[in-house]
Formats: structure tokens, sequence, C-alpha cells
């Protein structure tokens, strides 16, 4: 489509718009996520991007902001009267929009409490997407003719890296977007090939190591990004063979979007960003720049390296990520402890992720006349599919020490025990429980 | 009381448990005709795509998500089957 065709459906569809200050975008569909984005924009309304798409997380975010409305791919489609698939956006030209203008508000869990607001001006949009574009351009070059890359992402519009690489990127980077969202290797290949070369591949380290184990071949590509966990160092290798093009890991959160890159086939320590500046605190790094309004919070602690470039050496233990979506462990035990019935619980992870593997979480949860696939019916109300807990294992008591506390070994001990299908009213693992049977 | 499973639907069951690890499923037990994806047994697209590999190595071919007619497969262990016969190389 071109850019004319776009700015009018975009135009059409603001006239559209209900008067509320804050729309929710729920789209799935990137093209109407994008149409109803821009739209919002020209409206001076503030787009809001849930956690989740979890219909507790959603009616709580409409709850916390009045006046709010949601905008999801119906939406999309009533209003623009046609196909949502397969459409290929090129770049869209907004009119010039005022730097201070609130452009969307992403959403981090807390451990505690409702998830916290990050809002996004327009400034630092265009600041932190610049510098995105140019890193990317100068990974790629030489660009033959000079041709725009065109963008291919596996990643959803609504979280903070699809919102940067697939929706920002056309709008202010000149690099056109693919309006699809493959998801098997097979659609990947086929999606690619739908869009000129040069090709940017935008995707996570579980999609990349799918595309790697399949076998496929696939169409040439300029450059493959990666995002939202750790790469492994050997999956970027494997890739770059397989695909053919570099890897560029991207280092970013929902408080600060992308503020370093690397190539993770090649270097373990980050490049920054020209102008991000990093400063080590009790409770992760503080990450400045000139294009930021405030400075933000990194949950990471930051080791720097000579050139200033530095590598990550640990994190706040309670935030967990699957496959480019975060959660707090606290929040997730939280929500389980409200589903009705469910005495105690704790929500934990077993095995990190890594090698681009998903670590899912775990759980105990005490619940007497409950079964597992109950818990698990209600939670799905207000948890993200990603972190629904697997297994969800029941026990008579969680196995707390002395002190009150669960130490992991005995949480792993619950695991095992379960899957060694011993009954789950003798599941009591610590003999300091107060419930201990004879 | 759940339909029973073909001998087709047994093999893909126990491809399911194998390949996504889910150590408390039987692969006897997946009611053939319920939801596999959302509700049901509650996989996600992390979960397709390990799955979408070993239907690859197990019966050569590629799964492919983006026509509508293949949408429908994924709505239950009957359906996904049935599109595997259908396509199974090997």
């Amino acid at each position: 489509m071109s850019v004319a065709e776009v700015m009018a459906e975009v135009t059409s569809v603001a006239a559209g718009l209900p008067a509320g200050q804050w729309m929710i975008n729920l789209c799935e569909q990137r093209y109407a996520f994008l149409v109803g984005f821009c739209a919002a924009l020209l409206r001076q309304q503030t787009t809001l991007l849930p956690l989740s798409r979890a219909e507790q997380v959603v009616s709580e975010l409409g709850a916390a902001y009045p006046g709010s409305y949601s905008w999801d791919d119906g939406a999309g489609q009533d209003a623009l009267r046609g196909e949502l698939t397969g459409s290929r956006a090129g770049v869209v030209a907004l009119p010039s929009l005022a730097a201070d203008q609130c452009a969307f508000v992403g959403f981090t869990s807390g451990s505690t409490g409702p998830p916290t607001p990050h809002a996004k001006l327009w400034s630092s949009l265009s600041g932190s997407t610049a510098r995105n574009a140019s890193r990317i351009l100068e990974t790629i070059a030489p660009v033959p003719g000079g041709s725009r890359p065109w963008i291919v992402a596996t990643v959803p519009p609504q979280h903070m890296y699809g919102m940067e690489m697939s929706v920002l990127l056309p709008l202010l980077g000149d690099m056109p977007v693919h309006c699809g969202r493959p998801l098997f290797p097979g659609d990947v290949a086929a999606t690619l090939a739908e869009v000129p070369a040069p090709r940017v591949l935008v995707t996570t380290p579980v999609h990349l190591r799918a595309l790697v184990e399949s076998g496929l071949e696939f169409p040439d590509l300029a450059l493959v990004i990666s995002a939202t966990a750790p790469l492994e160092t050997s999956l970027a290798v494997r890739a770059e063979r397989r695909l053919r093009a570099r890897v560029l890991d991207v280092l970013g959160s929902t408080e600060t979007c992308a503020i370093a890159t690397r190539e993770g086939a090649r270097e373990s320590a980050w490049r920054p960003h020209a102008g991000v500046v990093l400063t080590p605190g009790p409770a992760g790094t503080m990450v400045e720049a000139p294009w930021f309004d405030k400075p933000a919070l990194l949950q990471d602690i930051v080791e720097f390296l000579p050139g200033g470039c530095f590598t990550l050496r640990g994190r706040n233990a309670d935030i967990i990520e699957i496959a480019g979506k975060r959660a707090s462990l606290a929040e997730l035990t939280q929500r389980l402890l409200a589903v009705s019935g469910v005495s105690d619980a704790i929500v934990f992870q077993p095995e990190a992720a890594d090698l681009g593997l998903a670590g899912r979480v775990s759980a105990l949860a005490v619940a007497p006349g409950l079964t597992a696939a109950s818990i698990l019916e209600r939670l799905r109300e207000s948890v993200d599919p990603a972190f629904l807990p697997r297994p969800l294992v029941l026990v008579a008591a969680l196995p707390r020490n002395a002190l009150g506390k669960l130490p992991r070994e005995q949480l792993l001990g619950a695991l095992r025990a379960a899957a060694a299908g011993v009954p789950c009213d003798t599941l009591i693992a610590s003999k300091e429980s107060p419930n201990t049977k004879a | 009381m759940p339909a029973p499973q073909t001998a087709q639907e047994r093999e893909l069951a126990q491809l399911i448990v194998s390949a996504l690890n889910l150590e408390d499923v039987q692969p006897e037990s997946i009611d053939p005709e319920a939801p596999l994806f959302g509700a049901g047994l509650g996989l996600d697209s992390i979960d397709a795509l390990e799955l979408a590999l070993g239907i690859s190595k197990q019966f050569g071919f590629q799964m492919r998500s983006d026509e509508e007619s293949n949408k429908r497969v994924f709505g239950s262990l009957r359906s996904l089957s049935g599109y595997i016969q259908q396509n199974r190389k090997t």
C-alpha cells in the first residue's frame, strides 16, 4: 500500500474514533494495530498497551483509566471495511506531532499492586527509533542501491519490542513493514518471500531456534534482530550460518526502549546507543539519554568494560521472561492466591530460560476440593497464557521452613515427587511444617 | 465420556506429550475433540512452534498457519491428526 493509501485510512478511522482520552489497543493484526495507533495520535489520544490480553487485566486497566475505550481487530475490521490479513503496509507519514505528546503508555508488572505505567513521549520515541534505525543501517551496510530495508516481524505490536521494531520503524525510521505475523518456519519463509530485499527479520530467541532447527531454506536476509531474552552465543552462531545474515541482539525494556546492541555471534559486550549513560544503583542500573524525558531503571546489574561497552551481571530474581513477555513471580503468585478456594500458593521458575528454550513457571497450591484444571481455567482470566503454571501441583501444605520461607530445593523436590506419582495429600516436604503427618 | 482415540490420534497425542514435556498428561487421556490451544490442553504459540518441529521430524512436512484453511486444524487433536494424515510424507 502506498503512503497516501495508508494515510487516507488512518484519517478516516481517526474521524470515527470515540471521544475518550485513552485508547486500549488490543489488535493482534499488525495493520489494524498500526492504523488504530496512528488514528489515536491524530486525535491526540494516548494509546494504552496492557500487560496481557487476559480479560481481567484489560478490565482493570479500563477501570484505572476512566474515559478509555478498547480498539481491537473487530473494531479495526469494521472501521476499515475490508481485509486485515495479508496487508503489506508501507511507510506512514504522519503530520508532525508535538514533541511532548504522550504517544502511549506501556506497563510492567510490579511485585505488589497494580502494573507500573511508563509514559512514552513522541520526542523520546523519535530519539530512540532514530538510533535503532541507524544501528540497523550501519550493520547491514552497504545497502544495495540505497533501498530501504523491509521488516518482517514474528512478534506482536503491543510489547515494547514489537512497538519499536514493527510500528515505530515504519512510522519514523522509513522502513516498511509486512503486517503479517508468521508463526511456523514455513510461514516465516513465505512471508519473507513476499517482501523485496533487503529484508530484516525481527524475532526472539525462541523463534530463532525454531527457524534454525527447521532445516528450511529462507529467502536472502540482510539482518536478523533478536530481543526480549538472552540470546546464547551458540544459537547466534548457528542462526548466522543457517540464515546467512548477521544476528543483532538488542537490549531494551519497557522502561528504557532499546538502548544497546551487540552481534550475538561474536560479541559478548553490549554497545550502547550513542548518548546513553548508565549509572549502577542498588535496584539495577539507572539509564539516561538525551532523548529520554526522565531517567529510567534497567532491572539488570551492569559491569562496564573499556570503550563504553558493558555486560550484564544478573538481574532482579523476581522478574522472569518467557518468549518476549515479562512478568513478576510475586505478582503471578498473587493472582494464583486470588483464585477462590486457593489458601496458599507459590509460583516459581524451575529452569531459567536459555538456549532459546522457554522456561515455564511451575506452581504449588493448597486448594482443598479444587482440581488443577479448574484453578488454571480461573487463572487464565488474569494471567497471560505464557505464564500459566506448568505444572500446577496441588499439595496439602507448602514446604515452608522454620522461618516461613520456601527453599528452592523444597519446591523442586515437590515437583519431582509429583512427577513420580506421589499422591498430593502426602506431599509435605518439610519436617518443620506444622501439618506434618506421621 | 471423551470419544476414543484412533491409532493415529494416539500417535499424535504421544508426540504432543513428549515434544512439549507435558509430564503430568497421559497421551490416552487427551479427548480428541477437546481444544488443544487456549482452553482444553491449554497450549500456546510457543508450544505450537515446538510441536511443529516434532511434526516435521516425525511426519516429514512443514506446518503452515497462514492460510485461513490451516487455522482450523489446531481446533482439536482430531482435526490436527487429520491435517497431518493429509500432509505427511513419512
